[in-house]
């Protein structure tokens, strides 16, 4: 096995390994040995598809002081969204203004791209529609409820500016 | 505890209900969607996160609990993946929003 392969594998196997206890959570050695067997096979045909970068990143300590801190970015702003799509459905769903915008990205890395746009999605009021590279510059198509703000840049920075800021310090 | 998980049950199926209005009146189907992630978010994270403080401090079972968080985390990871994918679908298909949009650059830069 390559060098730089073995903690892709290890971290693949350490993701199945742990889901497989939280799913059974018996601690017997047979069923622990089992499912070491079956996380093995698992993490021998899938890191390929699974680690694309970086594999032990998480085990950086202010990396994941980072992910904690963009947990609680996350909730705050989910919450904030969450209420404020609630008011617009109790309010006969007549306050909306929905419309698409493009909006630039500025993060490098497949992960923490997909990380943005699904934080993006899951936000109330906010959909990643579609992700776009042209000249270097990575563009989302962002479908939002209401419209506040048509110039692009500004409209990025009030969509996302506190999560794009979270999701950096954790990938960089 | 008791008051907490009854809050967190509760606010959970406020937020269920105004998603679930949401999309009965919502007039085309992104604002339909944009409704429904109110459901699956603090909806179905509330009631969720609820039951998983039962199952640790009232019934006493951590094994239950474990497993209600499990289902929060999938929730999280893979709904937006779904979101995402019938939104895009949908437009490359051809729906369209009802009136007229405010800014549409997605149109602008994908014509059919």
């Amino acid at each position: 096995m390559p060098k730089k392969k073995l903690p892709a594998v290890i971290t693949t196997f350490c993701l199945c390994f742990v889901f497989w206890v939280l799913l059974t959570w018996s601690f017997t050695a047979q069923e622990l040995i089992a499912g070491a067997v079956v996380s093995l096979a698992v993490a021998l045909f899938t890191y390929d598809f699974f680690i694309h970068e970086d594999a032990l990143w998480l085990l950086k300590p202010q990396k994941l002081g980072a992910l904690f801190a963009y947990i609680g970015i996350f909730l705050t702003e989910l919450v904030k969204a969450n209420v404020d799509v609630a008011k617009r459905c109790f309010g006969g769903c007549k306050d909306i203004n929905p419309g698409i915008v493009k909006v630039p990205v500025n993060l490098k890395g497949d992960y923490a791209q997909a990380m943005l746009a699904d934080s993006i999605t899951l936000t109330p009021g906010t959909i990643t529609m579609d992700i776009a590279e042209q000249e270097g510059q990575t563009y989302y198509y962002i479908h939002w409820i209401d419209v506040a703000e048509t110039d692009r840049e500004k409209a990025g920075e009030r969509i996302k500016g506190r999560l794009e800021k979270g999701i950096r310090r954790i990938w960089q | 505890m008791r008051i907490l998980i009854d809050i967190l049950m509760v606010a959970g199926f406020v937020f269920a209900l105004a998603g679930t209005k949401g999309i009965i009146q919502m007039p085309d189907p992104f604002c339909r969607m944009q409704a429904s992630t109110c459901i699956t978010t603090l909806g179905a994270l509330g009631v969720l996160l609820a039951g998983a403080l039962y199952a640790f401090f009232v019934m006493g079972s951590v094994n239950t609990g474990v497993k209600i968080l499990v289902i929060g985390l999938l929730i999280l990871t893979i709904n937006p993946v779904g979101a995402h994918a019938i939104a895009k679908g949908a437009y490359r298909s051809g729906i369209r929003p009802d009136k007229e949009m405010e800014i549409d650059d997605y149109g602008r830069d994908f014509h059919d």
